[in-house]
């Protein structure tokens, strides 16, 4: 028995004790890091995951259609910072959405979710098996074991890489556009050309930052991704007058948990369901002084 | 946690793969459980590792499809263990950290403003031109202070990959130094025995190990010169670590210019200019004239100069580390990491010298060196840290670990194991957890006490004696003496880490001594790390005290409290730092009190305390099992409660410190003041594999000491210049109140 055992942990080990790997002359996170996993596309294309990001930029997010907190911030904000990139995306800079919820996040209903916030060429809506999408999203960093302060299982982080320098780098999906873009395209991509900077701002010319208030500040951060102020719809209606047109008291109501109202029946909540139908508005979790403090600024804001 | 199968809710591709495998799995097993064989046969065979578990190789784990075994395994690295190729503990001797020289002065000079001069940008980053030093231009970014405390010291350094070191000094002679002298060559490895590190392995201060020791002293700034000289290219990095780079003095008192913020990182080829004032708290409030003994430098003739400043808040140990946004774990854990000894009239580094105010803690005999002040020769500074590298030996990280990456080697001064010569007198020894996300909790193996004198680089108002110090976190200073005088020539005693992990969630449990001793964890990095060995009779009587008065805290009775606020650190969406630099949170973040008006910035600043003034500052833990140590820039703060009683804070913990452990579920109230300068500082989880996910903030101190903030753009640097984006975009330009 031991000499059977020992004989074939001897075979083992003389047979397969090279590890698998690449010699560590660059980064590690090449084909043998990321687990070979097939997903498919909004279009119902087949791919790799690997092909998806060799030598290429990218920024990966998890998300779920259904959620009901911060996906479609998230995916709001990532289709603020595709117009800021321009005609990089899709050119050396590609956005991937992954199902975290592939049962109910066919390649249809992604579709769907995609057009919702006009995603553009070079950003693909994925889905798979879910035990390969755990196991992608566990090699990427980007999974998180559902608990009681995190009961959906993931983040709102985006992980931006560049595959071809193995350059990797966790940001915040919910971060000022401006920003992730900057990191997208400069810090990831890897440096422009000193001529292609003329569009940027030289700091002397840097003014303090406009002092805001609260409501400005939700405003900015959480609601302007989907809701203008006199743009006309993008995700979500525009909000301009919206405190003449709504009770003080049901825009509270609502803004505090729109997901509550809508199961509650609420008429009206039902109504924008209807018209906006393939995102609906998630529960951001503000406190009671944010959403007195946005109602405001909605308020001067006419 | 130990996992010698499949899990049942593993994927089908994972257990098709280990099919083959499963078989012999379970004869292994089973001869391992009838005693046939025994773990440490397997382990000669290479079928174990050495935390005991099955290593990954194909054929036998379901890993081993994966270059890195999946984070989710049991070996804390979530990589295969490091290869230590037999090498023996404490088969080194400890190399001591290498002092930075002071040069005479610096071309071009120190500017107050950034160093705009323009040079040729490399192709690799952009080509065109951008200017020589990396700090922010413009008034904003000036060095304040600077006319007023104008730099007395240069100190020049690089940030470059390993190599040699020509130059060692460890700053005191080689019977003090385990019998290496300064001069000798340091090749860059962590022993003899193990391979040199590439570099693009392993990048540090002018590219050399041991990790480097600048000193100072009150009263005499330091303009400290970092020169960039990391590879242009990324992949020169071999998979981890950035090439910008923003040091952060922790913890020091002076300009935000000068603290490393995340966001003013610099490029190969540039230098940032750091200026250091060296000067006492309060030095604007608390005589101003400079007329209390207490409050002085030592000078070079075993006398004091006087200084303005509150004595109370002299500082002692401080390290110096990268700050670079979302990579300063990589950075740090690549080498960019230092310590800096502060000396001051009261802890002058000269244990002979009898003023009414030097406290004389070992250090080492002004009659005997000549020099009065920062003797090394009993003063020794040790950096804790866990490493792991890869099966090459090359220093290795896992960048993608999300919890907290855990090394499973464990290295003092960068050296694996070593061994340090004592003489049986007292010793004191400034120890800094500088892992990315371990915890340590550290005992002699004889259970002899130890005396903690400082915490967090301040020494205490009264030293502890303890038999085991309280678990520290990362960047967390304890100094502590031990006196080896209770030896005999040719003992030996070691000091060993009690704290287990098996994630790097926090500690897992501390151990009881005899347990840490026994080898049975499976956490490589409990048991014995630092072998001391005494090595010959006392030549020189040891004429250090440790006396029951050490540094009284800073009287804070007569300042009202202006302000209070809580900050809660955690998991999840709920909890969000505001902060449009830092990012939204990985899944990390920071919950500042809800309703609190003068947060009502755009996001980049989560509290301004006004110039002047004093806070209470409660930290509370968010909870999840979680353990955050949380350092605070700038201000050191003394600790009030622990959740929400004073009984609660433990004699070690009663002076002034500036890395706040909560513990699970826990909370700390804290008071500090805000004084003498102005700007943005950080405050943030110094687990800093969380900080980079993103569990900073930003908070300012108001220079016009108004309750109105004046904000700052976010600077972008870029090698070209360093600009910045316009952070109010998405508000509508034409609404009234809409932020234009």
């Amino acid at each position: 028995m031991i000499a059977r055992a020992v004989v074939a942990l001897l075979l083992l080990a003389m047979s397969g004790a090279s590890m698998p790997g690449p010699a560590q002359t660059g980064t590690p996170r090449n084909e043998q890091y990321f687990p070979d996993v097939q997903l498919t596309t909004q279009d119902g294309a087949r791919v790799r995951f690997y092909d998806l990001i060799k030598g290429k930029t990218v920024a990966i997010e998890l998300i779920y259609t259904s959620c009901r907190f911060a996906c479609p911030l998230e995916t709001a904000r990532l289709a603020q910072v595709q117009r800021l990139l321009g005609d990089r995306m899709g050119r050396d800079v590609f956005f991937y959405s992954i199902s975290i919820d592939p049962e109910h996040d066919t390649p249809a209903v992604l579709k769907a979710f995609a057009e919702t916030f006009h995603a553009g060429p070079g950003w693909t809506f994925l889905t798979g098996r879910r035990a390969d999408i755990e196991r992608l999203a566990r090699r990427l960093g980007l999974y998180s074991t559902p608990n009681p302060e995190d009961k959906d299982g993931h983040v709102p982080a985006l992980l931006i890489g560049n595959e071809s320098t193995g350059d990797w780098m966790r940001a915040s999906a919910l971060d000022n556009p401006n920003m992730t873009a900057t990191m997208i395209a400069r810090w990831i991509a890897g440096y422009p050309a000193a001529a292609s900077r003329s569009s940027l701002k030289s700091y002397t010319e840097a003014r303090p930052v406009a002092n805001l208030t609260s409501g400005q500040y939700v405003f900015s951060t959480k609601c302007s991704a989907c809701h203008g102020l006199g743009e006309g719809p993008k995700v979500g209606p525009d909000l301009a007058g919206v405190t003449t047109t709504r009770t003080r008291a049901w825009l509270a109501s609502y803004i505090t948990d729109p997901q509550a109202m809508l199961q509650r029946g609420d008429p009206i909540a039902k109504a924008l369901s209807a018209k906006y139908g393939a995102v609906s508005m998630p529960t951001l979790q503000l406190t009671d002084q944010q959403v007195q403090d946005v109602i405001q600024y909605l308020d001067r804001a006419r | 946690m130990s996992r010698f199968f499949l899990r049942e809710n593993a994927s089908r591709a994972r257990l098709r793969e280990a099919a083959a495998a499963q078989a012999n799995r379970r004869d292994i097993v089973k001869a391992l459980s009838w005693g046939q064989v025994s773990r440490r046969d397997l382990l000669k065979l290479g079928v174990f590792t050495g935390a005991g578990l099955l290593a990954p190789i194909r054929g036998l784990s379901p890993f081993a499809s994966s270059a890195f075994a999946a984070s989710d395994s049991n070996i804390p690295t979530g990589m295969p263990p490091s290869p230590l190729g037999g090498v023996r503990a404490f088969s080194q001797p400890l190399l001591r950290f290498d002092v930075l020289p002071h040069v005479p002065r610096l071309t071009p000079e120190p500017t107050l403003e950034s160093n705009q001069t323009l040079q040729p940008v490399h192709d690799g980053l952009g080509g065109g031109q951008g200017p020589i030093e990396g700090r922010p231009p413009g008034p904003t970014w000036a060095h304040q202070g600077f006319s007023r405390f104008p730099p007395k010291v240069f100190v020049e350094v690089t940030q470059e990959g390993a190599k040699v070191n020509a130059s060692y000094d460890p700053g005191c002679d080689a019977a003090h130094n385990s019998g290496v002298a300064g001069g000798t060559p340091c090749p860059p490895c962590f022993h003899p025995a193990l391979p040199i590190q590439d570099d693009r392995a392993v990048w540090t201060f002018n590219g050399s190990v041991p990790p480097k020791l600048l000193i100072g002293r009150y009263g005499e700034p330091i303009l400290f010169r970092h020169h960039n000289r990391l590879p242009v290219d990324l992949r020169r990095n071999r998979g981890f670590g950035r090439h910008t780079i923003s040091t952060h003095e922790h913890n020091g008192h002076h300009g935000a210019e000068n603290d490393g913020f995340t966001g003013a990182f610099f490029f190969p080829g540039q230098f940032y200019d750091y200026h250091y004032p060296i000067l006492l708290a309060g030095v604007n409030s608390v005589n101003t004239s400079a007329t209390d003994p207490r409050a002085s430098a030592p000078d070079d003739d075993g006398h004091l100069t006087l200084v303005p400043g509150d004595w109370r808040e002299t500082m002692s140990t401080h390290w110096f580390h990268d700050h670079m946004f979302s990579y300063t774990s990589q950075n740090v854990y690549k080498g960019n990491a230092g310590m800096f000894n502060i000396y001051s009239g009261l802890d002058r580094g000269a244990e002979d010298i009898i003023d009414g105010v030097n406290l004389r803690l070992p250090s080492g005999r002004a009659d005997v060196t000549g020099k009065s002040w920062a003797n090394l020769d009993y003063d020794v500074n040790l950096m804790l840290a866990d490493k792991a590298w890869d099966r090459d030996g090359q220093l290795a990280f896992d960048i993608f670990d999300f919890d907290g990456f855990l090394g499973d080697v464990m290295t003092v001064n960068l050296t694996y194991k070593p061994f340090f010569e004592v003489e049986p007198r007292k010793y004191r020894f400034r120890i800094l957890n500088a892992s990315v996300s371990r915890f340590f909790k550290l005992a002699l193996s004889d259970g002899s006490p130890i005396i903690q004198i400082g915490n967090d680089g301040n020494l205490l108002p009264a030293p502890v004696v303890l038999t085991e110090l309280d678990e520290q976190g990362i960047a967390e200073r304890f100094d502590i003496v031990i006196d080896f005088s209770r030896y005999q020539y040719g003992d030996k005693v070691w000091m060993v880490n009690l704290c287990e992990h098996d994630d790097g969630k926090g500690p897992k449990q501390n151990l009881s001594l005899a347990a840490a001793l026994s080898g049975r964890s499976d956490d490589p990095c409990v048991g014995r790390f630092l072998e001391f060995r005494v090595v010959r009779e006392l030549k020189q009587a040891d004429l250090s005290q440790v006396p029951a008065t050490l540094i009284p805290n800073p009287d804070l009775s007569n300042i009202p409290v202006a302000r209070e606020r809580v900050f809660e650190f955690g998991r999840g969406g709920k909890q969000t730092t505001f902060n449009d630099v830092t990012s939204f949170g990985g899944p990390w973040g920071i919950k500042t009190g809800g309703g609190d008006m003068l947060n009502a910035d755009f996001g980049r600043i989560s509290a301004a305390p006004k110039l002047g003034t004093r806070e209470v500052w409660t930290l509370k833990n968010g909870g999840g099992g979680w353990d955050h140590p949380i350092h605070i820039h700038f201000e050191e703060g003394q600790v009030l409660a622990r959740n929400g009683s004073a009984a609660n804070v433990p004699p070690w913990e009663r002076g002034r410190k500036d890395v706040y452990r909560l513990r699970p579920g826990g909370s700390v109230t804290i008071t500090m003041q805000f004084r003498d300068f102005a700007g943005t500082y950080m405050e943030h989880c110094h687990n800093t594999v969380h900080e980079d996910n993103s569990m900073l903030l930003r908070w300012d101190v108001n220079p016009d000491g108004e309750t109105v903030l004046t904000a700052l753009q976010t600077p972008i640097p870029t090698p070209q210049g360093v600009t910045f984006i316009d952070p109010d975009d998405e508000l509508p330009g034409a609404r009234s109140g809409g932020g234009r």
